[in-house]
């Protein structure tokens, strides 16, 4: 197998030694970890580091971790390709995110590493992975310059730590780091493929945001009006029960007919905070909850039944979701859509592609 | 002169994409990402200094000369 999977529960050093004997593979290009919280960040990025030296070994911490289908939570996860699927892999760590991004050395050295100019990484066969702090409140500066610097896709996720907000890792050979992002270039040899779901529909009702402070994530008003006020009027309700259904109704800035979804946090007055910015001039269309696994169903389906072989899938899914699942109970019966395929993923604090998203798997599929 | 937005707009479209499908409608994406969907203006729409100055900015961040 060239692409192999596998997970542990077990505490360190022995969760290392059971990652290393299931994925241990002939020429291993990349290894991915992702992990719960529980793992000491920095002896488990030591040890994978050292059970794969060959390798380019990166992830992030995670607020819950997916792995051959099964949702888990307290374990280490991860995933390892040969060189048949990726036959080039670098990575490089993007400190100090909340002082301001500056992608020019991170850029210099994968251009160095490939020894290929960024202007002529073809967008077909070279793919970059995103793994951010999930607390720096930098991923979308991050994402919007990386989408600024390179017509190559960025998909990943944000790091999480179960919910508990005080402090999540991201991996990069052998070091793990806060307050930062690890940027992963890959060469891919068989292709691969982008999918983005969500399960909402516009409920033909917009929103345009007329006063924001992008910094806190926070829109002031909706249509000259506070936000809550608006946001409630668009849902036919009084403003004191909105935050009940920040959930079941984000917004989304559409784009080809797709939302990007936004969610909202928690009011601030009447004031609306968001998971993730949003500009002031934006348009923003009340999105109405649907079925997550039936709608993931049918969108891993569709390329499943395509015309090429699906090798590996890596899914980097909004923890909202998967606290829908469990709240629901249908934790298994998302595991179930990626039966057969070997795939890690996990929980995470946002996603990233071409933005940083809300409520939403993007995955990442090789061929 | 009515209608600079959108010929502005197109023209980052255009410089980015290079005529590749796929990338004009990534870069379309990351537009409206930023605060500005292209469709919202149009060959007779009236110029806003302030939304002019905005893609004036996009433009620089992407790299491109409008």
């Amino acid at each position: 197998m060239s692409i192999r999977n596998a997970y542990s529960t077990k505490p360190l050093p022995d969760a290392v030694a059971e990652l290393q004997a299931a994925l241990s593979g002939t020429d291993t290009r990349l290894v991915l970890l992702f992990a719960s919280p529980a793992y000491d960040p920095a002896a488990l990025s030591r040890q994978m580091k050292d059970a794969f030296p060959s390798a380019c070994v990166v992830g992030c911490s995670t607020a819950g971790e997916i792995a051959g289908g099964k949702m888990l939570t307290g374990s280490v996860t991860a995933m390892a390709l040969d060189s048949e699927i990726v036959s080039g892999a670098a990575a490089v760590v993007v400190p100090n995110l909340s002082a301001g991004i500056d992608l020019s050395r991170a850029f210099e050295q994968l251009e160095h590493y490939f020894q290929t100019a960024r202007s002529d990484w073809a967008m077909d066969k070279y793919l970059g992975l995103v793994f951010a702090d999930g607390l720096s409140g930098a991923e979308e500066r991050l994402i919007e310059k990386l989408g600024d610097s390179t017509d190559v896709f960025f998909i990943g996720g944000s790091a999480g730590d179960d919910l508990h907000f005080q402090a999540t890792y991201v991996y990069a050979e052998g070091k793990s780091y806060r307050n930062s992002a690890v940027l992963v270039l890959l060469r891919i040899e068989h292709g691969f493929e982008i999918l983005k779901t969500q399960s909402f529909l516009p409920m033909g009702k917009s929103l345009l945001a007329t006063a924001v402070d992008e910094e806190q994530r926070t829109v002031i008003e909706f249509d000259h009006k506070p936000a809550l006020v608006a946001y409630a009027e668009a849902l036919g309700i009084p403003p004191e029960d909105a935050p009940a259904q920040f959930f079941d109704h984000p917004l989304g800035l559409m784009a080809h007919g797709e939302p990007f979804v936004r969610s909202p946090q928690r009011s601030d007055g009447r004031s609306i905070v968001f998971y993730c910015h949003i500009k002031e001039g934006m348009q923003l269309e009340v999105l109405e909850a649907t079925d997550i696994v039936a709608d993931t169903r049918r969108a891993v389906e569709k390329h499943k039944n395509g015309r090429r072989e699906i090798r590996g899938l890596i899914d980097f899914q909004c923890i909202l979701r998967t606290l829908q699942l469990r709240q629901e109970q249908r934790c298994e019966q998302y595991g179930e859509i990626f039966a057969g395929i070997p795939m890690v993923g996990f929980s995470t604090y946002g996603e990233a592609y071409l933005g940083h998203l809300n409520q939403t798997s993007t995955m990442l599929l090789f061929h | 002169m009515p209608g600079q937005t959108r010929r502005m707009l197109d023209s980052i479209v255009e410089q980015r994409s290079k005529g590749n499908p796929t990338l004009r409608a990534v870069t379309v994406t990351k537009l409206i990402l930023k605060g500005i969907d292209p469709d919202r203006f149009t060959a007779t729409s009236p110029d806003d200094a302030t939304v002019v100055a905005k893609v004036r900015a996009i433009a620089a961040e992407l790299g491109v000369k409008v």
